[in-house]
């Protein structure tokens, strides 16, 4: 290092029930530098950033910080530093209002009854000499995810942090957002601040970053500068070896044998419309999965996904629209009996939408076969079978697991991805709703999902995959349109002729006027 | 001529059913309060029975020995604040389950009480009393044509109910602490990452809630009744946590809730007294009933803290 | 390892419940060991005795199983006591209204009325809960109250007696006594009754598929909503049959013991069958157990209070005390990796 460092870090360890998350790693941030820190999920980014900020305390290893060393402190005194983090789940209250949120645990002048007049024009004054667009008295519940983040490092800056750390910022962001983003970081720099980046995105970290710290399995890669890396160079430092693409074309939608269903849709939405609660709702959303088709709906979260999703397992009613399963509208259906016209789900939420953590494999298998006389005979429930088949899908999924009697929640998120699959996908479903089925998963297990998804394909099923990865999207789905505020544009095949910038444009909301005109 | 004689004569009884009504609502007010406080700070206390049964328990003891009001007010404080001190021992600190803690408490309290009143006095026909809080007539207000005997020629509970009421508004709206407790309620990581003591708050919210809770006992013991039985809170605590819903957790809407269910315990005595032949426990029920209904009208209406009930624990999310 | 920890900490509360008696007997100048022998005598000193806990065990199993049931299903039933009074009241109304008929129809006839009043009782709060989410804890509770008066008006109208002067009803037909199963003690056919309850409890909860929907719906509504089960519906369910194990247990008081309605059938078994639903972890079994434990607890604590005057409420104190420092372990879960 020819600078001395504003931040060392040297050989942290820190492991959770023996298992090691950090491994003796150590990390070198200098004064106005952006030092992106790019892995896998569960390379162990944000533990150790965690571990900075004071949230965990490390088994072992020091901090350094400005020439001191920081130890056994927790966030307050991080802040007190002039470290702050932003962090992937924003940490602000949306009942409250944004300038209450940045100046939250402070004493501001007349504590505690501040002029919170004063207070927001403060706040408006930082505002615009970093270019970060606040309204301070706004509610929080009432902003936009990019809007939120913004009030996030705007905490970060009153606070006066010298150490801005980011957790995935850029995952939630529209490709406009995200360069708004990177202009408030630049301007950061430029008064000096610096900035840890934590993510896995190759592209930015080389278009933004000065320096970059690899992470794989919990230890130190490399470290190098950004001038002279190149994708491909980065991608087999984070997964240690070449990443594989995914294979696709292998049966493409053309050629398949027609099933049964004949021309019909597998799944078809007709003018689908919510009305919003709280933002989020549909207007009149139109689309058809073929058979052996996977349909990919892209965009930022919160832009009616999750709404669109539970209409489609029957958890929502829709105000008007009609959808159609094979053909048959499914109006007036609850999710069991769409169950049995061949719907899987497959959500990200495995802790809440997918599982029953306090029950063991075994019942979370049961789970989705409750209408199977193989397991459930007279209302009697046949644990013998369960068990047999929970094993063939602990088997057939390989799911880490010490059998199917584990209660869920001992397992790891991939492997419990693997026993939801294995439950929703056995039956042979028609259709699928798979939403953001990779989200937290690392490599191999994202790549065991998008196989089994493009197995379904193959084998017949009409695949709807909803995700605001783009990587996700390109690499498996036959045609793609993107969903904003609600409203979906036209669909597109995923081939050569896919203009990127105008799906970009798109999930930013630019042009969709346009796009739903011309459809 | 007999007209006017009539419509004073209503107007007599309204005031004194209005005045009644004030009176009724003090201790559901003041509890009310207390547990929106620690409501708002994200910690469920059902056990609010249980704290009210100790503050009125100790504030009658006290009283009763030393014959003074003022340090039998003291001690319902303090037995208020042991009661929710040791539901946020186990509530907050050990992150036990908030609802069955709060049970429990209320077990225990009626059980220690019991306990200790038997062995204070025995089994006796003639209660034991105590000095009794008199109404003070504020001068010039009280005379003011109803509005004087309703509002202002009360017992020193219900100035403090209304006063109070007052104060948990400056500190909700207007005050940084109102912020951190709506904080550490709502969003407790964010509260913990902005460098604010999230246990430590919900500590401070829960010794507020045993304070008002027991304030609220006393009342009953001190304000009202001058003699302590077996469970003699029957069940106002739980009618505090009603009030708390249907008050949406702000102190005026926990105000205009009580004087509901106050006006419906002093319909209670008195059509209880007026000698009819029905039995008494048609009346008796009345309150509980029109709890149940009066609940029926929150719906929909209240959106609980996002963290209410949810211990916090650091490293879950 | 975990095994010993368990035991380790259940000698532990064992010996701080033992303690925290001996200072309430010393605090009241009693006589220790007068009060000791008293306690042990009356639950355990004599085959009457132990016949007495067995009556007193009826039914907090009874209403036990049916508050696990709720908590189960994540139904926080507290109106058990309501539900007791509710079933008692049915079953009473069936032995007035049809005193002609035999006792293999009229008996039958009875419980049944009885599970079905506490059962219909306790679905209103359920119905309040699953249509509107009103929080069950308040209802079921304000319900209590209620129904504990609605005894109260019974008694002394349409069902009065009025050759007595006080409130309760006339005297139920013969034909509608529970047989006593151990002449010449009290015990009664109800514990039986209760302990066949445990077997079907635990067989519903464990083997049928309705028992594994509701405890989906208790560990995770959304995760069962999104696997197409009914939150509503099992809800509902489940509240209806924990009133209504409630309301057996009111039957079966009346038609075991009392043989007519009067107030306070229940010195407060209702909350009682909480703490043992708590203590017993919500398991069949262990509610039995528990169950039994407390039933000697308070046969042993009157007896105590008889002897050496020491106040039976003691044994709430004891109870709450039990249930706190178990609370105070932290769950298992905290004890899990991440």
């Amino acid at each position: 290092m020819v600078v001395p460092a504003m931040l060392a870090m040297r050989d942290i360890r820190k492991s959770f029930a023996g298992v090691p998350a950090n491994d003796g790693i150590s990390f070198d941030v200098g004064e106005g530098e952006i030092h992106a820190l790019l892995g896998e999920n569960g390379a162990g980014k944000t533990t150790l950033m965690n571990i900075l900020y004071g949230i965990y305390a490390a088994d072992s290893g020091s901090i350094v910080w400005r020439g001191e060393v920081l130890g056994g402190h927790g966030p307050k005194e991080a802040i007190a530093q002039g470290i702050g983090m932003v962090h992937q789940h924003f940490m602000l209250v949306p009942t409250l209002s944004v300038s209450e949120n940045i100046t939250l645990g402070l004493k501001s002048r007349g504590h505690p009854f501040p002029d919170r007049r004063r207070l927001d024009t403060d706040i408006l004054e930082l505002s615009a000499r970093y270019g970060l667009d606040v309204d301070p008295a706004a509610k929080v519940a009432s902003l936009s995810v990019g809007e939120r983040q913004r009030v996030e490092i705007m905490k970060l800056l009153y606070r006066d942090a010298r150490l801005l750390i980011l957790d995935e910022p850029t995952a939630v962001l529209t490709p406009g957002e995200t360069d708004g983003l990177f202009r408030v970081l630049a301007t950061c720099k430029g008064q000096g601040h610096s900035v840890i980046l934590i993510t896995h995105r190759i592209s930015e970290v080389l278009a933004f970053a000065d320096r970059i710290t690899v992470l794989r399995d919990g230890a130190r890669v490399a470290t190098l500068e950004a001038a002279g890396a190149t994708a491909a160079g980065l991608s087999t430092l984070m997964i240690g070896r070449e990443l594989k693409s995914p294979a696709r074309r292998t049966a493409p939608a053309a050629s398949l044998p027609r099933s049964a269903a004949g021309d019909r849709a597998g799944l078809e939405a007709r003018a689908i419309s919510l009305r919003p609660v709280a933002g989020k709702g549909l207007q009149s959303v139109s689309f058809s999965v073929a058979p052996g088709e996977i349909f990919g709906i892209a965009g930022v979260d919160g832009n009616g996904q999750k709404e669109l999703a539970e209409c489609l397992l029957g958890l929502r009613i829709p105000d008007s629209g009609k959808l159609l399963f094979g053909g048959l509208p499914v109006e007036g259906l609850g999710p069991r009996q769409r169950k049995r016209r061949g719907l899987a789900y497959v959500s990200d939420d495995r802790h809440h939408d997918g599982l029953v953590l306090g029950f063991d494999l075994a019942e979370n298998y049961l789970l989705g076969k409750l209408d199977d006389p193989r397991f459930v005979r007279f209302g009697l429930v046949d644990r013998k079978a369960c068990l047999r088949g929970a094993g063939g899908a602990i088997a057939d999924y390989h799911v880490k697991t010490r059998g199917p009697t584990e209660e869920v929640r001992l397992l790891s998120g991939g492997n419990q991805q693997k026993l939801i699959l294995a439950r929703e996908l056995s039956s042979g479903p028609a259709i699928i709703v798979a939403f953001q089925p990779a989200r937290g998963l690392d490599i191999g297990a994202t790549e065991f999902v998008h196989e089994r998804l493009l197995e379904r394909r193959a084998a017949g099923s009409s695949v709807l995959l909803i995700s605001s990865d783009m990587d996700e999207l390109l690499g498996l789905a036959d045609r793609l349109a993107v969903l904003h505020r609600g409203r979906l544009s036209p669909a597109y095949d995923n081939d050569g002729s896919l203009d990127m910038m105008r799906i970009g444009l798109l999930m930013g909301g630019q042009g969709m006027a346009e796009e739903a005109c011309a459809s | 001529m007999s007209d006017t004689q009539g419509f004073a004569a209503l107007l007599g009884e309204l005031s004194t059913f209005a005045a009644a009504s004030v009176r009724m609502a003090a201790p559901l007010l003041i509890a009310g309060l207390g547990e929106a406080i620690s409501e708002t700070a994200g910690i469920l206390n059902i056990g609010l029975e249980g704290i009210m049964l100790s503050g009125a328990f100790a504030a009658f003891i006290v009283a009763w020995a030393t014959q003074n009001v003022w340090l039998g007010i003291m001690a319902g404080i303090a037995g208020g604040m042991l009661a929710s001190l040791l539901h946020a021992l186990l509530g907050v600190g050990r992150r036990a389950d908030q609802t069955i803690t709060g049970l429990a408490l209320n077990f225990l309290a009626s059980g220690l009480t019991s306990y200790f009143f038997l062995m204070a006095f025995g089994r006796t026909t003639s209660l034991p009393e105590c000095p009794v809080l008199p109404a003070v007539e504020i001068p010039l207000l009280s005379s003011i044509p109803f509005f004087g005997p309703v509002l202002f020629s009360q017992n020193p509970f219900v100035y403090f109910a209304f006063v109070a009421t007052g104060l948990v508004w400056l500190l909700f709206r207007r005050s940084e602490w109102g912020v951190i407790l709506h904080a550490a309620g709502e969003n407790p990581h964010a509260a913990d990452s902005a460098g604010l003591d999230v246990i430590r708050t919900r500590y401070v919210a829960a010794a507020a809630n045993g304070c008002f809770g027991g304030l609220a006992g006393a009342s009953i013991t001190l304000g009202t009744l001058g003699f302590f039985m077996e469970n003699v809170t029957s069940g106002k605590g739980y009618i505090a946590l009603v009030v708390v819903i249907l008050g949406r957790r702000q102190p005026f809407g926990v105000a205009l809730a009580a004087l509901l269910l106050g006006a419906a315990d002093a319909l209670q005595f008195r059509m209880q007294t007026g000698n009819s032949g029905i039995p008494s426990q048609v009346f008796i029920m009345f309150p509980y009933l029109m709890t149940v209904i009066v609940l029926l009208f929150s719906i929909g209406k209240t959106r609980d803290p996002a963290s209410l009930g949810i211990p916090f624990d650091r490293g879950r999310r | 390892m975990r095994f010993l920890r368990t035991l380790g900490f259940a000698a532990l509360v064992l010996l701080l419940v033992l303690a925290v008696a001996a200072a309430l007997v010393i605090a009241v100048r009693a006589d220790p060991g007068k009060a000791a022998s008293g306690f042990l005598r009356g639950a355990f000193g004599s085959f009457y005795s132990i016949s007495e806990v067995l009556v007193r065990a009826t039914p907090l199993i009874l209403a036990g199983l049916g508050v696990s049931i709720g908590f189960r299903t994540g139904f926080f039933n507290i109106g058990a006591e309501g539900q007791i009074y509710l079933g008692a009241t049915a079953a009473t109304a069936v032995g007035l209204l049809f005193p002609g008929l035999p006792a293999l129809v009229l008996l039958p006839l009875a419980l049944l009325c009885g599970f079905a009043g506490g059962g219909l009782w306790s679905a209103v709060p359920g119905f309040l809960k699953s249509r509107f989410g009103l929080s069950e804890v308040i209802t079921t509770i304000m319900f209590n109250y209620i129904a504990i008066n609605v005894v109260g008006i019974l008694v002394r109208s349409v069902m009065k007696d009025p050759s007595y002067p006080l409130p309760m009803s006339p005297d139920l037909p013969e034909a509608m006594h529970l047989p006593v199963i151990l002449e010449p003690t009290r015990l009664h056919l109800g514990l039986v009754i209760a302990l066949v309850a445990a077997l079907a409890v635990w067989f519903l909860m464990s083997r049928t598929a309705a028992g594994f929907r509701m405890r989906a719906v208790g560990l995770n509504p959304r995760g069962s909503l999104v696997a197409g089960i009914s939150v509503p519906a099992n809800l509902l369910l489940a509240s209806a049959l924990s009133g209504g194990l409630a309301g057996l247990a009111g039957a079966s008081e009346i038609t075991g013991i009392h043989h007519r309605l009067l107030e306070g059938i229940s010195p407060g078994f209702g909350y009682v069958a909480i703490i043992a639903a708590l203590l017993g972890r919500n398991h069949p079994g262990g509610i039995v157990i528990a169950s039994l434990g407390i039933a000697a607890l308070q046969v042993g604590s009157s007896s105590m209070q008889r002897a050496s005057g020491v106040p039976s409420s003691i044994s709430w104190i004891i109870m709450g005390v039990l249930v706190l420092l178990i609370l105070a372990r932290r769950p298992d879960r905290d004890r899990v990796a991440r």
